[in-house]
């Protein structure tokens, strides 16, 4: 094994690859998460089309967007092509259409990344370090393909552009960026740094790649449209995202690690049981609601403002010391802050107020969820 | 979809449902959801409580 140590660079490995900071690149470098598209709590592995809200969220921590609904799916290992060597999943678009994208049209997906976890690159400082994305891509399109940088407020903006050669082949991509010395890029719990990449950009949001510039862009002029193409696939994964000059291996974290990691976020709570999954104990208020507690498994970014479900009372229940009584309403949001949330439970009839009781999910086919996304 | 309101929770605050198209709720709010304020910075108004 070579290794060239030098006193600028830093240290060169025989891969090529650069450690240019002192520290430890191999460890928590990756500022992506769910880059390998392994954390799916949402649809576990289902197929979704794009819709207009502009918050709707695929894979974990990967966000989709167009300005029309339904031109494309987004599905964890659609097509079902085996992904990159080491990798065992991937995100998955399919376009839906032959869609022509207007000046104004923009389809793409993205990954908000927290102030907090880039707070270290300086951007908006003299001291703005150089990152490194690298990311392993297939497409049954070849050509020029892009995506963009954008702070939350996006007024600042870094176009980039990579070539696809060969059809349906992975291939790693690897872009090299200087950090940006000017703009407002925060460094708390809110937006810190957003990466696009481009399905389909009208030309009012595209630009010119290679360099900041102000104002909001999301892909270089002339850029290939993924939803340009009926049926076109554009599958990626193993996106990494580093301070530094060269793309390092990508860096493997823990199932658990991981889905942690996304639980900030986005925190689903799925029964494994067919009759009795408890989700928090609590008390009677009167004698038709119960108030639990749920404890959440990581402290999200913020206090969640809402509670989503399966949609049907039937699926949860109160147990008390007069046995299970099945809900007649669905669970609602009770007062919820960044480690719990207070849920209200509803029967019909039959409570005593006062005593204790437990909240269950009854069936596989309940569940509980809280964002926290960006 | 829509959004009603639902309840006043224990603590006083008032929680909205969502209803979906297809007339079933899977989503319940405080007045904070981001969801939720940009459809009524739209101009919508959630319909009153079942009596």
């Amino acid at each position: 094994m070579s290794l060239i140590v030098d006193g600028t660079t830093g240290v060169t490995f025989n891969d090529s690859s650069l450690q240019g900071a002192a520290a430890s690149p191999y460890v928590l470098k990756n500022r992506i998460i769910n880059g390998d598209m392994r954390i799916d709590q949402r649809n576990n592995g289902a197929s979704v089309a794009n819709n207009i809200s502009g918050i709707q969220y695929s894979l974990d921590r990967w966000l989709i967007y167009g300005t029309v609904a339904s031109k494309f799916t987004v599905q964890q290992n659609a097509g079902s092509v085996t992904p990159p060597a080491g990798f065992t999943n991937y995100l998955g678009v399919t376009s839906s259409a032959a869609t022509s994208v207007g000046a104004g049209d923009i389809y793409e997906f993205v990954q908000y990344i927290e102030g907090y976890n880039v707070a270290d690159l300086g951007w908006g400082t003299a001291n703005a370090k150089t990152i490194t994305i690298s990311f392993w891509v297939r497409s049954s399109l070849t050509g020029t393909f892009g995506g963009s940088l954008l702070n939350g407020s996006s007024n600042r903006s870094y176009v980039f552009s990579y070539t696809i050669s060969s059809a349906n082949t992975w291939e790693q991509k690897t872009i090299t960026i200087p950090g940006d010395t000017t703009g407002t890029w925060l460094t708390n719990n809110d937006t810190g740094l957003r990466v696009f990449w481009s399905l389909g950009i009208g030309s009012t949001y595209s630009s010119t790649a290679g360099s900041w510039q102000a104002g909001g862009y999301y892909s270089p002029t002339g850029a290939t449209s993924v939803v340009g193409t009926n049926g076109a696939t554009f599958y990626i994964t193993g996106v990494q995202l580093e301070i530094g000059t060269s793309a390092t291996p990508f860096e493997r974290r823990m199932y658990g690690q991981e889905l942690i990691n996304c639980q900030r976020y986005y925190y689903r709570f799925n029964p494994t049981s067919s009759s009795s999954n408890t989700l928090g104990s609590g008390f009677v208020q009167d004698s038709t609601n119960a108030q639990i507690l749920h404890f959440f498994p990581v402290s999200m970014r913020t206090s969640p403002t809402a509670l989503e479900q399966s949609g049907t009372a039937g699926n949860y229940a109160i147990r008390s010391t007069g046995g299970v009584t099945t809900c007649s309403a669905v669970p609602a949001i009770g007062d919820a802050n960044t480690n719990t949330s207070q849920i209200q439970l509803t029967v019909a009839s039959g409570l005593t107020g006062g005593q204790a009781i437990l909240g269950r999910a009854v069936n596989t086919s309940a569940w509980l969820a809280w964002s926290a996304e960006l | 979809m829509i959004y009603k309101i639902l309840t006043t929770n224990i603590d006083g605050q008032t929680i909205y449902a969502r209803i979906d198209d297809d007339g079933l709720c899977r989503l319940t709010c405080t007045e904070d959801y981001p969801e939720f304020k940009a459809w009524i910075e739209a101009g919508n108004e959630p319909e009153p409580a079942d009596e």
